[in-house]
């Protein structure tokens, strides 16, 4: 077995590293006591192209294989989440219907701009009675004249708010469950598109999440993204190994920023005469931290193997998602027993990291259910 | 204008760095960078090429295979081509040796313009840049804080002497060190990143560049390192007991009188 990165991705990688501590790293804190879209973060950070990491260089995308696009998600979580989702978003779920059915003119209006950072995607799977349970979509959309017709209202929406345009989840036929899902672009400006509440967040402060709100919207028939009708579950099949992998790679962020947070301050806080990481209990802790991230990133880098070489990665996406992110929970966790009173101060890093690795439970799938589906795909090759 | 830039690759400011037992050699975690001061060079190069219309910018460097990784954040930055002369056997510390290798790879290449960093974060020789200049019998100016071009023979520049600065008027060819505040070196732009990924480095045989191995191997070096040594550590924070202010202060002064003996 080789775990070797490429040449090419060690540069990748240290490039990478480089510039989120160079431009992310020192606005993070600040991103998060805002709590608003970071926008001229966004600009610099943008600018630079990293919008276009999975997509073909022939539309100014970078065609970067899995492990580089693990290597991107973990390290702008490492920086900042808050900042993380809304870049992740344009990267993969906000653009990725576009890019595989979109006709000529809309990549033109709406792919490439979100590649350059001029314009913010988002995905609408969520609503409030549904989002794990795509059956329970009550969104719908149904043939109007030359085009599609649209009602519903999504919560949860990653960058929702600040939005240019949404690929949106809804039904097309109720009677057939998943099997009437479907996907449509909808536009910032279309008549009866609007934005509903903001949600004030524990955590990835700086996303700007909320409801979006889709009252008679009318849209061409082009804006239906598919290649048939009733296929729109499958497409999420594609998509939802590689967005669980990403929900594991920013865990992983978390848990190394929080890790360095921890072993700097045990190098430098002295009790009893001494620094703190002499100590026997503080050395567990950082020893279990290590060897816990080491696990995580081994499945998180496995998953996005067999996803680079077309294997199926579905069971290794789910379990390494829902360990990953219970990992970085234990590590963010023991940061803030290391760090003593200090974690609880808003001054000191160490609470951000604790809030921030809440929120990755969620997206992606929750651990129940995501145990779930483990389970019966186990049982079902029985 | 054909504009070189030598570099360095140095071990990265939070590498963990300790003593090997024989105590004349050091262990160093693998996390390496360009050298802080030729970020500055790199730049300082890329903003002439975007005012001189058809320049052509080279790095080099003159270190071991890895050093590759250095040259190649170069690429991604917005330099054309790489080359790295490989010290693979040759290995020594000696900047003499260093500085006539880069001077016999400069001389036949017709460049109007060198730039390198002021010095090497980890030696801190600041050696380089001049000597090569003196190989090369060209003008040279250290610690430039500010370039502007007159034209393809003539530039004037400010550099950073004790106590002020200095203007000067250089023709060219010249070689320049650079100094911190000359410039805000730039992030790569992903485009660059894969140009980078993508190019193929030129690696050199530095006995091919005219110069016999006995003059440039570790036994011509007239420098060895007898020892290295680290820091002394810093003494363990020492709190001062004491249910007052008052009692302090006194707990303290006796400190100073039995323990630290300095009243």
């Amino acid at each position: 077995m080789d775990f070797k990165l490429t040449e090419e991705q060690e540069f990748f990688k240290k490039t990478v590293v480089d510039t989120i501590d160079r431009i992310v790293v020192p606005k993070s804190q600040e991103i998060d006591e805002k709590d608003e879209f970071p926008w001229e973060t966004w600009k610099e950070f943008t600018s630079l192209g990293y919008l276009g990491l999975r997509y073909p260089e022939e539309i100014g995308g970078m065609n970067a294989d899995k492990v580089m696009c693990m290597t991107f998600y973990e390290e702008i979580a490492r920086g900042s989440v808050g900042l993380a989702q809304g870049v992740n978003m344009n990267i993969l779920m906000g653009t990725y219907f576009i890019h595989r059915f979109g006709s000529d003119s809309i990549k033109e209006r709406c792919l490439y701009p979100a590649m350059r950072g001029e314009k913010i995607s988002t995905m609408c799977f969520t609503e409030d009675q549904s989002g794990s349970d795509l059956g329970a979509t009550r969104t719908t959309a149904v043939r109007d004249g030359d085009g599609w017709r649209i009602n519903g209202t999504k919560m949860w929406i990653t960058n929702g708010p600040i939005c240019d345009f949404c690929t949106v989840l809804a039904t097309t036929d109720p009677s057939k469950g998943l099997k009437g899902l479907n996907f449509f672009l909808v536009e910032k400006g279309t008549p009866g598109f609007s934005n509903g509440q903001i949600i004030h967040k524990l955590g990835c402060r700086g996303t700007v999440t909320g409801e979006l709100v889709f009252d008679n919207v009318w849209v061409p028939y082009e804006n239906f993204l598919g290649a048939e009708l009733g296929k729109g579950v499958f497409y999420v099949g594609d998509i939802l190994g590689e967005v669980r992998l990403m929900t594991g790679a920013m865990a992983l962020g978390i848990a190394s920023g929080a890790y360095a947070e921890a072993l700097e301050f045990s190098k430098k806080r002295i009790a009893f005469g001494q620094h703190i990481g002499n100590y026997q209990l503080i050395r567990e802790k950082l020893a279990e931290m290590d060897m816990l991230m080491n696990a995580a990133r081994l499945m998180v880098y496995y998953g996005a193997w067999l996803l680079e070489n077309g294997m199926d990665s579905r069971i290794v996406a789910a379990e390494a998602k829902m360990f990953a992110t219970e990992v970085c929970l234990k590590v963010v966790d023991e940061l803030t027993r290391i760090y003593g009173a200090n974690a609880f101060a808003y001054e000191y890093t160490p609470q951000r990291y604790f809030r921030d690795a809440r929120f990755l439970l969620y997206g992606g799938g929750t651990h129940e259910v995501l145990k779930d589906f483990i389970g019966r795909t186990i049982t079902g090759k029985l | 204008m054909n504009i070189l830039v030598f570099i360095k690759q140095v071990a990265d400011t939070e590498a963990r760095i300790s003593l090997k037992s024989d105590k004349r050699s050091l262990e160093i975690e693998n996390k390496y960078n360009m050298n802080f001061f030729d970020e500055f060079a790199v730049e300082e190069a890329l903003k002439v090429k975007s005012k001189i219309k058809d320049s052509q910018i080279t790095v080099c460097t003159y270190g071991a295979k890895k050093a590759v990784e250095a040259l190649r954040t170069a690429i991604a930055m917005g330099a054309d081509k790489a080359f790295l002369l490989d010290n693979t056997g040759l290995d020594n510390d000696d900047p003499l040796i260093t500085s006539k290798i880069l001077a016999n790879f400069t001389k036949n290449g017709g460049f109007d313009l060198i730039f390198c960093g002021r010095q090497a974060i980890d030696d801190e020789n600041a050696n380089i840049g001049t000597m090569v200049a003196e190989f090369l019998d060209i003008p040279h100016v250290s610690a430039i804080l500010k370039f502007d071009i007159i034209d393809e023979k003539k530039v004037v520049v400010e550099s950073e002497i004790e106590g002020g600065k200095a203007t000067l008027e250089v023709e060219l060819p010249a070689l320049f060190t650079t100094q911190k505040g000359i410039n805000e070196p730039r992030v790569p732009l992903i485009t660059g990143v894969m140009k980078a990924m993508k190019a193929s480095i030129n690696v050199i045989d530095p006995v091919t560049l005219g110069l016999s191995k006995d003059i440039i191997d570790t036994t011509a070096s007239k420098i060895s390192v007898l020892t290295y040594e680290t820091p002394a550590g810093r003494p363990a924070v020492k709190i001062v007991d004491g249910e007052t202010t008052g009692e302090k202060v006194k707990s303290l002064i006796n400190i100073l009188k039995e323990d630290a003996k300095v009243l």
